[in-house]
């Protein structure tokens, strides 16, 4: 049988993924140190290390039949791959935050912000439902430069403890999603691999038995 | 001195999704076309096609609102704004209802083979344009009407050499019953759910707790069983009723004996809001996404001015042929080459060869080398083999040549 392929994400994600794939015993020996991004586990699946950003086009194409991500990607993203089970772990929350000194200002409706970040679509439709105009910046890291240099009046930002935003002198005035890991996979997969179904079993098995998970 | 932006030239390139095909593809593509209309045509389906471009409204009548984000668009002189076609259940819909019903032939079975244009794709490496063949079932209710088609659509795969595909099979009524038992408030959230195939997000949803459950192993509900589990976690008569109509036409599909494995698969979601009763989906063992998808689509001719009961499916020629069993590509032709007074011997060669079947070229410029003593050489190219034709005292007749050709392809293929 085709051994399993499953896409973790580097980055913030990776070592939640890896406790939970340890814990459903498809990661027996856990991930190497090196920089291999291609790993047979003796649990008898094929793990892929991928950009957090790439994970879902991975599982969308069937490179991969499941794959670890978090919220906020599959709502930026919106692709086509089934998002069956809400890991618990990753929580963080999709923000606009402001300049401290000027959110007040900034913040009427009908007034345009400049809004810098790594989630256009997801600003977007925020923006268009909440009826208020925007101009988005793109940028691919430290969003939260972009106000302090005049490149963007505020962002829009994932935010775990707020000590980003607080260390730049920015505030949050509205919150956009919340998120946490999610295991997804590709539709063809679940179709026709026992593997696949296998896996969301005992994940699913895991997260009923399991300490509580962390919500946020 | 003025300093102009240099041209992008877009000239070598080609839009986002669209594609050259090379000669070996087309030849795989069109004998794969003709092995499935000549299946359609057995099956008793009539090949029919209409045009690329259709009005926009026709679209969106057809497909819903939603569509229209999807369609490749433009405005022609009179202002009008056109939209090419994205599948052919719509188009095909509108030729019934409009043109064939009300002459009175009913049922109708249509087949095609065309290229169909998607406006955008979430830059995920899909084409934008890309050939779908296809049947459509019109004015035939019932499951044995389903049956044909599934059973089509099966032996479809086999025709095209796709080995190791199952088809799903689900129905739309069994979503729509467990909607119709929500709280009014949570229609709304779960149909978003279920479009986004958020399944993890059920969990935070004010759903009552029976019907979290069945949407929470929907994915799951496939497979020799799955009715069983199913009728015991619904509650409701549509959902009810879509499971035994589930049954009936599974029953009927088995009468038919498919190749290809066929499977219940409830918790299958097709992209297009027209499927009104079964709908059913393809996979291979080598490509993510489905081979072929179809279903029963009764509310859409209605549309059209024409009710009548309709099931179909279309399948992806390109993602057939990139999972199926490896085709030829297409023979290099067979070349005379000739000495320099021989040519009209060469063009009489050449049409025996042809008219034997066998693709040829003249060598434009003979190229027989000076040492050959014969009248002239058939190459079989690619395969480093030459026929000797008489010689320039004899007169070669056609029949030795396309004898002499034949032997020689034959004994080293």
């Amino acid at each position: 049988m085709k051994a399993l392929a499953l896409a973790v994400p580097t980055g913030r994600l990776r070592d939640g993924a890896e406790r939970l794939l340890r814990t459903v015993g498809l990661l027996p020996d856990g991930l190497a140190a090196d920089r291999r991004l291609l790993v047979e586990t003796s649990g008898g699946a094929r793990i892929l290390s991928v950009k957090p950003a790439d994970v879902l086009t991975y599982v969308e194409q069937g490179a991969a039949d499941a794959g670890i991500v978090g919220r906020d990607m599959i709502l930026e993203q919106a692709r086509d791959v089934y998002e069956l089970l809400d890991l618990g772990f990753g929580g963080c929350r999709a923000v606009v935050a402001l300049p401290a000194a000027r959110a007040a200002g900034l913040w009427q409706p009908g007034r345009v912000v400049r809004i810098a970040t790594q989630y256009p679509r997801l600003t977007a439709r925020y923006f268009e439902a909440a009826g208020r105009p925007v101009e988005v910046v793109v940028v691919s890291g430290t969003v939260e430069l972009a106000p302090l240099v005049g490149l963007a009046d505020g962002v829009v930002d994932l935010v775990v403890t707020g000590r980003t935003l607080r260390d730049n002198h920015l505030v949050e005035v509205a919150e956009i999603a919340r998120s946490t890991a999610r295991l997804v996979v590709n539709r063809s997969s679940l179709s026709r691999s026992p593997r696949v179904a296998d896996l969301v079993e005992r994940v699913r098995a895991h997260l009923a038995e399991g300490e509580p998970s962390v919500r946020v | 001195m003025r300093i102009r932006l240099r041209e992008r030239p877009r000239w070598r390139a080609l839009p986002a999704g669209m594609r050259d095909q090379s000669a070996a593809e087309v030849a795989n593509r069109r004998r794969l076309e003709g092995r499935l209309l000549a299946l359609f045509a057995r099956w008793g389906y009539v090949e029919v096609a209409t045009p690329t471009l259709e009005f926009y409204e026709t679209f969106l009548r057809g497909a819903g609102p939603g569509i229209g984000d999807r369609l490749l668009k433009l405005v022609d002189n009179g202002g009008e704004v056109l939209a090419m076609r994205l599948e052919m259940t719509v188009p095909l819909a509108r030729l019934a209802a409009t043109r064939l019903l009300p002459a009175g032939r009913v049922p109708v079975r249509l087949s095609y083979v065309a290229p169909v244009f998607r406006g955008q794709e979430r830059g995920s490496g899909r084409q934008r344009e890309f050939i779908q063949a296809g049947v459509e079932l019109i004015g035939a209710a019932g499951p044995r009407a389903d049956a044909e088609v599934i059973a089509l659509a099966a032996e479809a795969l086999k025709v095209a050499g796709v080995a190791g595909a199952v088809i799903g099979v689900g129905h739309t009524g069994f979503l729509r019953g467990v909607m119709s038992t929500l709280p009014e408030a949570a229609v709304d959230v779960t149909r978003d759910l279920l479009y986004r195939k958020a399944f993890a997000d059920l969990d935070a949803t004010a759903l009552p707790g029976q019907a979290r459950e069945l949407l929470r192993v929907l994915p799951t509900l496939r497979g020799a069983g799955a009715l069983g589990r199913a009728a015991g976690l619904v509650t409701n008569g549509e959902g009810r009723a879509a499971l035994e109509a589930l049954g009936r036409i599974l029953e009927a599909v088995e009468v038919h004996a498919p190749e290809v494995q066929v499977e219940v698969d409830l918790g299958l979601i097709r992209d297009f809001d027209y499927y009104s009763g079964v709908v059913f989906e393809a996979h291979g063992p080598h490509s993510g996404l489905p081979l072929l998808g179809g279903g029963r689509y009764d509310d859409l001719l209605a549309g059209f001015g024409h009710p009548a009961p309709a099931t179909g499916f279309a399948l992806g020629v390109e993602r057939i042929l990139e999972v199926a069993a490896e085709a030829d590509g297409c023979a290099a032709p067979i070349v005379v080459a000739y000495a320099g007074d021989c040519y009209s011997k060469a063009v009489a060669v050449a049409a025996r060869l042809r008219e034997a079947g066998m693709p040829t070229v003249v060598d434009p410029v003979g190229n027989a080398p000076a040492a050959e003593e014969a009248l002239c050489i058939a190459v079989v190219a690619g395969r480093g083999l030459r026929v000797l034709c008489g010689s320039r005292e004899e007169e070669a007749t056609g029949e030795t040549v396309v004898e002499a050709v034949r032997a020689v392809m034959a004994a080293r293929p």
